[in-house]
């Protein structure tokens, strides 16, 4: 019985699947395809399949913009912004999450109040910050400003993992004699290891394709992270689509490695535990 | 006394790092920003002055701020409902698959790789070439729409790039729930001759409600800050018919008469809208994972 | 296994960190070691929305270096920073507004002189050396307050772009009123020839239609409405033309005019089987001769209304580049704007970003569409464009979008118009 009805079900949920995964992919196929096509090509039809396969833009892209030192400069940028946040955040989230009482419950709500602050409202003030901190067009210090505007969504997240852990481990440290900074970077920081990597997807996506703030910060050329030297193709009145292709599939390609790399780990990791507390 | 000191100390070493970055980094120019709602600066002078709540007053009279807050409440609705839903069928049904499992999920969660810049030109020309293309030949007429000129139309296809966009992301957060709930329960209820949705109901959705209180939290979040989809479709268009508030509050700081300090009364009011919700959800959702 | 990833990770990662070290000091290290041994070393911050040449303005600011070390022994660096000018003005804004200006940057000279020099972010220029190469026709859209504040760039005469060859075929004379330019679309449409480009999805083509009207009324029917309106003694409603080209063109258009950006609009009108389009300049030439170099591009004046003197062409100023006052190393910032002027090496400076000329030295041969702007100037048919409120201009973009899509009438056009001034007027005031 139960066989023979789940037969045309699997099959129509394939179909679903199906059409959906046409709907996600067609936009991303599409920016591949147009990236080896002219600005004519591309708005004479967007959908053809390039008359011929050039990799002018490539070329130029590669040729006129310092592709390889935005690498770097986008690399240390989200390195430093990363690894701050992660530390940061697993330590404040872990003794947030232990600590009972009003004055733990205040910093709390501030983290968590924060994250609904839109950019636009900060963004003059903090240029003001940038500017008396001495951060301006620095790439470490454009890390380092990640670091505070990523924090409250890392403490948040870390704040709920750290409820899922039984507190038996710290009891048993405690009566071995290991000391409370012992403890967490030994016994809690490895149980943290999923949400760390989730945390790490999720945050490398945004410090990597960010646009405004790090244009706020850097202030030369040859600072710029890969994201912003996108930017050079958007004209005043109007675009050169094909090289914007080219270049944001080039940006979006140690993602993409990053993410394929990972999926499993990630996947596996938030099975692990991350969502069962 | 020294137990009293030591647990106040060690509470410093671990929160007070990223309290700082938080604070000069966030806290700071958040209260920066609230100081400035005060003002009537025009974000270039050099001098300006308070003039206590009058930007406040004459916010919640702005015409325009009311529709665009309005526009941004019923988008923020139709997101949240709309985009768990997706991700969790999507979760579902990639999770009852045995091949290609990964392959979906990378599928799905392509477009969070990528540039909104990318998504929103490359849905334009879909929307204003390939679908009128495809009514004509496949005689499907209603798809032939002024998709991205007409605001009663445009405002689906902001919410169809929306989804395209968010779905794969909320996706990968219940794929990574469901695998946390426990085959041998499934097995025993099916033996028990449960159907398919009163397995959903009383051994999945019990076991996932904590994902869903962070999916509906980010969507939530998201959905009140949009900006680039908008943006990057209609620009708000035409004429302010589908601007949403976080690019109201731009144009007010930015274009117009640059009224910086205006701009910011606005966006307060948006934190406090935002804040209340989120703070309804989560007491509402901790409820049920109680009950749960 | 699995361990290995991160390890690698870890590696890559802090190669890269290192890497970028190292390239920090190299340069540093080369700068150390200048020519003259008394050279003075100035760090001058540059700031240029014009991304697309960063190529050329790197090489001329190489010059730029080279002549100030061998002039005066000053070695300078430059940081350039170049965002691109959607975002621009914001970055600048807040730059700016945190006390942090670059020494010299770009701005529009029309739409933001006036804001910036009353904030006190202005250098009066009026006695450096470049003024005296400046031809007369861009002084005046640098000049505020009787004061030259600013080193043009780029200039441009606009109103309306058309197809030369569609209207010498077609023996078509360009029209001279609103009632004319709809008598030519409709002879145009029996020829099936697509005769008005008409594209409204990026808000600012909207915006340039009442400008144009404006404009010209200001320096016809309405002498002095620019002036009137900064007073508060004038409205809107006294401008006779403010919507007839647009009311004119919605016959023509279809639903999709909201769906056409400037890049679609450009591909499209290259095909070459559009006559007109209306409200539009050059600045769309680069990019039309891009898809089609044998294009043949002519700009004309765009009626108004059914006044032939009223029709009349734009002369804009639009990028320029200016000195903060704040800046502490104001000798070589002032050295370097003088440049961008100079006598020897501008004029192939201006040819390689495809401007027209704007000093007297600039001897290039200028675009064949700079010519048909030359006869309108002789004919004494042009105005030089009026410094209307940005506020106002931003007000105007959505406004007009709403207009043409019928969501707003003429009645709530001028009001919102006469209100967006007034607003302007009292922000200016305090």
């Amino acid at each position: 019985m139960i066989e023979r009805s789940s037969a045309p079900r699997s099959v129509l949920s394939n179909l679903v699947l199906l059409v959906m995964a046409v709907f996600f992919a067609l936009p991303v196929y599409m920016a591949v395809v147009n990236s080896f096509k002219s600005q004519k090509e591309i708005f004479h039809s967007v959908l053809s399949w390039p008359t011929s396969f050039s990799f002018k833009n490539y070329d130029y892209v590669i040729h006129n913009v310092d592709i390889v030192q935005s690498f770097f400069n986008s690399l240390i940028v989200t390195v430093v912004g990363l690894a701050g946040m992660l530390i940061l955040g697993a330590m404040a989230g872990y003794k947030l999450s232990r600590t009972p009482g009003k004055l733990s419950g205040s910093v709390f709500f501030l983290f968590l109040a924060s994250m609904m602050i839109p950019f636009n409202v900060i963004m003059i003030t903090l240029t003001q910050l940038v500017k008396h901190l001495s951060l301006q067009g620095s790439t470490l210090g454009l890390g380092l400003i990640y670091i505070g505007m990523g924090l409250n969504m890392v403490v948040f997240f870390y704040h709920g993992f750290v409820k899922g852990i039984p507190r038996e481990l710290e009891e048993a440290a405690k009566i071995d004699g290991a000391g409370e900074i012992y403890t967490f970077f030994r016994i809690i920081l490895p149980l943290l290891k999923p949400i760390t990597v989730t945390l790490a997807i999720i945050n490398i996506l945004w410090i990597w394709n960010d646009f405004l703030l790090p244009l706020l910060v850097l202030t030369d050329v040859k600072k710029y992270t890969l994201i912003l030297t996108t930017n050079s193709f958007f004209g005043q009145y109007t675009k050169d689509w094909g090289s914007i292709l080219a270049s944001l599939v080039l940006t979006a390609l140690p993602v993409v490695a990053f993410f394929v790399a990972f999926q499993r780990f990630i996947l596996q990791g938030l099975a692990d535990g991350a969502l069962k507390g | 006394m020294p137990r009293a000191l030591r647990h106040y100390t060690m509470f410093t070493i671990f929160v007070a790092p990223a309290l700082l970055f938080f604070a000069v980094f966030t806290l700071l120019p958040m209260l920066g920003g609230a100081a400035y709602s005060f003002t009537n600066w025009n974000g270039l002078a050099r001098t300006y002055s308070f003039i206590g709540i009058a930007n406040y007053t004459e916010a919640l009279r702005d015409p325009a701020f009311m529709q665009a807050l309005l526009f941004t409440l019923k988008y923020v609705v139709l997101m949240v409902l709309l985009q768990n839903a997706i991700a969790l069928g999507l979760a579902l049904l990639i999770e009852s698959r045995r091949r290609a499992k990964g392959a979906y999920r990378t599928v799905f969660f392509m477009p969070n790789l990528m540039s909104m810049i990318i998504g929103a030109f490359m849905w334009t020309f879909i929307f204003t070439k390939l679908l009128p293309e495809l009514a004509e030949k496949a005689s499907l007429p209603f798809l032939d729409q002024a998709w991205t000129s007409d605001p009663k139309i445009s405002f689906f296809a902001i919410i169809i790039v929306s989804l395209w966009q968010g779905a794969g992301y909320m996706m990968i957060i219940y794929v990574a729930a469901l695998q946390g709930v426990p085959q041998d329960m499934k097995e025993a209820a099916r033996i028990d001759g449960a159907n398919g949705w009163q397995m959903f109901r009383s051994i999945t959705l019990p076991m996932i409600t904590q994902a869903l209180t962070i999916c509906i939290f980010l969507t939530l979040n998201a959905a009140f800050n949009t900006f680039d989809v908008v943006y990057g479709l209609t620009g708000g268009g035409p004429g302010r018919k589908t601007e949403v508030v976080a690019m109201h509050i731009f144009q007010e700081a930015f274009n117009y008469n640059y009224r910086f300090g205006f701009a910011n009364a606005k966006a307060m009011i948006l934190f406090v809208i935002v804040l209340i919700f989120t703070l309804i959800q989560v007491k509402v959702m901790k409820r049920r994972e109680i009950e749960a | 296994m699995n361990k290995k990833i991160p390890a690698l990770l870890t590696l890559t990662l802090l190669g890269g960190a290192l890497a970028a070290c190292g390239s920090d000091n190299d340069t540093s290290g080369a700068d150390a070691g200048g020519t003259g041994a008394a050279a003075k070393t100035v760090n001058l911050k540059v700031f240029v929305s014009l991304p697309r040449f960063k190529t050329q303005f790197e090489s001329y600011f190489e010059q730029f270096k080279k002549k100030e070390l061998a002039d005066k022994n000053i070695k300078v660096n430059i940081s350039l920073e170049m965002p691109s000018s959607d975002t621009a003005d914001q970055i600048l804004k807040s730059r700016m507004a945190s006390g942090d200006s670059p020494d010299v940057f770009t701005l529009h000279a029309v739409n933001d002189i006036p804001s910036f020099y009353r904030a006190g972010y202005l250098t009066d220029l009026s006695d450096q050396p470049f003024v005296s190469e400046l031809l007369d026709g861009v002084k005046s859209g640098v000049t505020y307050d009787d004061k030259i504040l600013a080193v043009p760039l780029e200039s441009v005469g606009w109103g309306m772009l058309y197809n030369k060859k569609i209207f010498r075929e077609n023996n078509l004379k360009l029209p001279e009123t609103v009632s004319e330019m709809k008598q030519l679309g409709d002879t145009l449409k029996a020829k099936n020839i697509q005769p008005f480009m008409i594209a409204l999805k990026e808000s600012w083509m909207a915006e340039s239609f009442p400008t144009l009207a404006a404009g010209a009324l200001n320096s016809s029917a309405n002498q002095g409405f620019v002036e009137r309106m900064d007073e508060g003694k004038a409205s809107y409603a006294e401008l006779n033309g403010l919507t007839d080209a647009m009311d004119m063109l919605r016959e023509f258009g279809d639903k999709k005019v909201f769906e056409l950006d400037g890049d679609q609009a450009t591909a499209q009108f290259a095909e070459g089987n559009i006559a007109m389009w209306p409200a539009q300049g050059p600045w769309f030439a680069e990019a039309i001769l891009k898809n089609d170099p044998s294009f043949e591009l002519g700009v004309a004046a765009m009626p108004i209304n059914d006044d032939p003197a009223s029709t009349l062409l734009n002369l804009s100023t639009s990028t320029s580049i200016a000195v903060s006052p704040d800046s502490k190393v104001k000798e070589v910032a002032l050295d370097l704007v003088n440049y961008m002027l100079d006598a020897k090496d501008s004029s192939a400076f201006y040819e390689s970003l495809m401007f027209n000329p704007v000093a007297k030295s600039h001897t290039f041969t200028p675009y064949p569409w700079v010519a048909d702007v030359t006869e309108y100037v002789k004919a004494g048919k042009a105005y030089d464009d009026p410094r209307i409120p940005s506020g106002v201009k931003n007000v105007s973009e959505t406004l007009f979008q709403s207009y043409y899509a019928k969501d707003s009438s003429k009645e709530d056009v001028v009001k919102a118009l006469d209100k967006a001034w007034a607003d302007a007027n009292a922000l200016n005031k305090q």
